[in-house]
């Protein structure tokens, strides 16, 4: 375990040109006669796009980095590569501890089993050793409120039992890196406030997070550091007020009919690749 | 900038692991996995279990009641000549219904767990093996109709070189295992396998010697002696046989042929298990 205080020479995550790239040939629901006309014609359009290029950065522990960006940044691919459901094909990536992924709650729940088997089955799915997560489910069940309605199954429940519990189990585990996509708005609004202070106590404990979101103010409450993507590449990096500057500015700028390329240079607000003291360093290209 | 940052990539570039490293991750990612193949395999008989009023009984139901079409069509309609035709039939459809369920559930393990796999790394090679490994269950459940038939009906029939189920058994696994990895990773690809995979299933138990005997075939292949070739290319030929040597006929089964056999499936499975770590990482993507 790392000392909570004074970040150390071993980052929690390192990044560095990233490139995640997405065969477009094969992402479509392929059916025998489709690869057929797709040997056909075989130089129509693109066969690839780069959802992430160039993309590095580095996370130390006790940071938190905001991702911001506009919808198709690539942003949710970020937190995947991350989470090691995807694997780069180009750069490397190094994480250093146990991940936990809070990017869809409840996604890997069985409708037929109990919320007790799907605790278990969760557990299994992330790795987490049979004995601790049997020693940690009563807290589990316990933070997600439900109750009784734990050996019923998860068909029965409703859609903020759901998320409650997925929520429950995700940071129950204590993870090193705790990985966040849009999801801190969960259930009414009891539930939403305590598992802000979840989240912000998980933070507090010294492990690394990083969060997607769309929230501008959690961006800048929460996190010391933050990036801003834009079609796959690192925009802006550095301090959460000024990256969210930037990105606000570049998003009234496109509302205004302006093309990304002839927005301000990055460079004007002073973002440069590895400006910032603590250690994010964006290659900018 | 732009050499740059060529010149970088090229320093980072993923490497690609060996064959060997492959089956060394894979073997070390089953072992750190194997309760969630537990969790999964006990899931799926959970599920299976219940909403029905017989529950678990359906797992004995099942094969008897496959056993006994079989028998109205063969041994009552066309009167095959054939003694105790029951236990000759049931010998094959509980190997033949572990293999064809297993495969059945290889073709969707991976394209209905999409959520799960988007959202959470884990080694997906053990949905493909839970498959395997459900199958297994089912042909255990199965056996305690085939004993209670083999000891109560046809007591003669018994032997003890029924003790040998295990190892016919093992070598049908090491086929299935091979069979549902390949299966599961070309279903993510080709959608249509799925549907294919039905038809293929039908016919090949109709051209494996399940509803008749191999001494059918051999009759066949004096005249002609490429189908006892094409016959024998099948594993489930000297599968099916084995399985009835030690139930129904009391005698060793042809250890040469099953020994080719599960030759034959190791390769299978080495390759499988390549092929299907090799597109793994495309999963995520693609489905």
């Amino acid at each position: 375990m790392q000392p909570p205080t004074a970040p150390t020479a071993q980052p929690a995550i390192d990044v560095r040109v990233l490139g995640v790239r997405y065969n477009l040939r094969l992402t479509r629901k392929n059916t025998v006669r489709e690869s057929f006309k797709n040997l056909a014609r075989r130089r129509t359009g693109p066969s690839h796009f780069w959802a992430l290029r160039d993309v590095s950065f580095r996370v130390s522990p006790g940071e938190s980095l905001a991702v911001i960006g506009p919808n198709g940044a690539g942003k949710s691919t970020l937190l995947q590569v991350l989470a090691g459901i995807l694997q780069p094909d180009e750069g490397s990536i190094e994480v250093n501890g146990l991940i936990s992924s809070l990017l869809t709650l409840g996604a890997g729940f069985d409708p037929e089993l109990s919320g007790r088997d799907n605790i278990q089955l969760a557990g299994a799915f992330m790795g987490i050793d049979h004995a601790d997560m049997v020693a940690r489910t009563p807290g589990i069940v316990e933070f997600a409120e439900l109750g009784q309605f734990i050996d019923a199954p998860i068909k029965t429940y409703s859609s903020g039992m759901n998320a409650r519990l997925g929520f429950s189990i995700a940071t129950a585990v204590e993870p090193d890196v705790l990985l966040l996509d849009e999801v801190l708005g969960t259930g009414d609004a009891t539930f939403r406030s305590k598992s802000q202070a979840r989240v912000v106590e998980l933070m507090r404990s010294a492990r690394a997070i990083v969060l997607v979101t769309h929230d501008m103010s959690w961006a800048r409450e929460f996190c010391n550091h933050a990036v801003l993507l834009e079609r796959g590449n690192v925009v802006a990096a550095g301090d959460p007020d000024d990256v969210v500057k930037v990105h606000e500015d570049r998003s009234e700028a496109r509302r205004n009919g302006q093309q990304p390329e002839t927005l301000p240079p990055i460079t004007d607000v002073g973002l440069v690749a590895g400006s910032t003291p603590r250690g994010i360093g964006a290659a900018a290209r | 900038m732009a050499q740059t940052n060529e010149a970088i990539r090229e320093a980072f570039r993923p490497q690609r692991p060996g064959i060997l490293q492959t089956l060394v991750e894979t073997a070390r990612e089953v072992a750190s996995r194997r309760r969630l193949i537990v969790y999964l395999v006990r899931a799926d008989l959970k599920k299976r279990g219940a909403d029905t009023v017989l529950g678990n009984l359906w797992w004995i139901l099942d094969p008897l009641l496959t056993m006994l079409v079989y028998v109205v069509l063969i041994a009552i309609i066309f009167q095959t000549k054939r003694e105790a035709y029951p236990l000759f039939v049931f010998c094959a459809i509980l190997p033949w219904k572990w293999f064809s369920s297993s495969v059945a559930d290889a073709v969707t393990c991976i394209t209905t767990r999409e959520r799960i796999i988007k959202q959470v790394n884990f080694p997906k090679v053990v949905l493909p093996m839970a498959a395997a490994a459900g199958g297994v269950a089912s042909f255990t459940f199965g056996l305690i109709p085939l004993f209670a038939m083999l000891f109560l009906l046809y007591p003669h029939h018994a032997s003890g070189w029924i003790v040998l189920l295990p190892v016919v058994a093992f070598v049908q696994f090491v086929f299935t295992l091979g069979v549902t990895l390949l299966a599961s990773a070309v279903t993510v690809f080709y959608r249509d396998v799925g549907n294919v995979a039905t038809h293929v299933l039908r016919i090949w138990f109709y051209l494996s010697p399940a509803l008749y005997g191999a001494d059918q075939i051999a009759a066949l292949s004096a005249k002609n002696p490429e189908i006892a070739t094409l016959f024998n290319l099948n594993p489930f030929a000297a599968l099916f046989e084995s399985y009835r040597d030690l139930i129904y006929v009391g005698q060793a089964p042809e250890w040469a042929a099953l020994g080719l056999v599960l030759l034959e499936s190791a390769v299978l499975l080495v390759a499988a298990v390549v092929i299907f770590r090799r597109v793994e990482p495309v999963f995520a993507k693609v489905i």
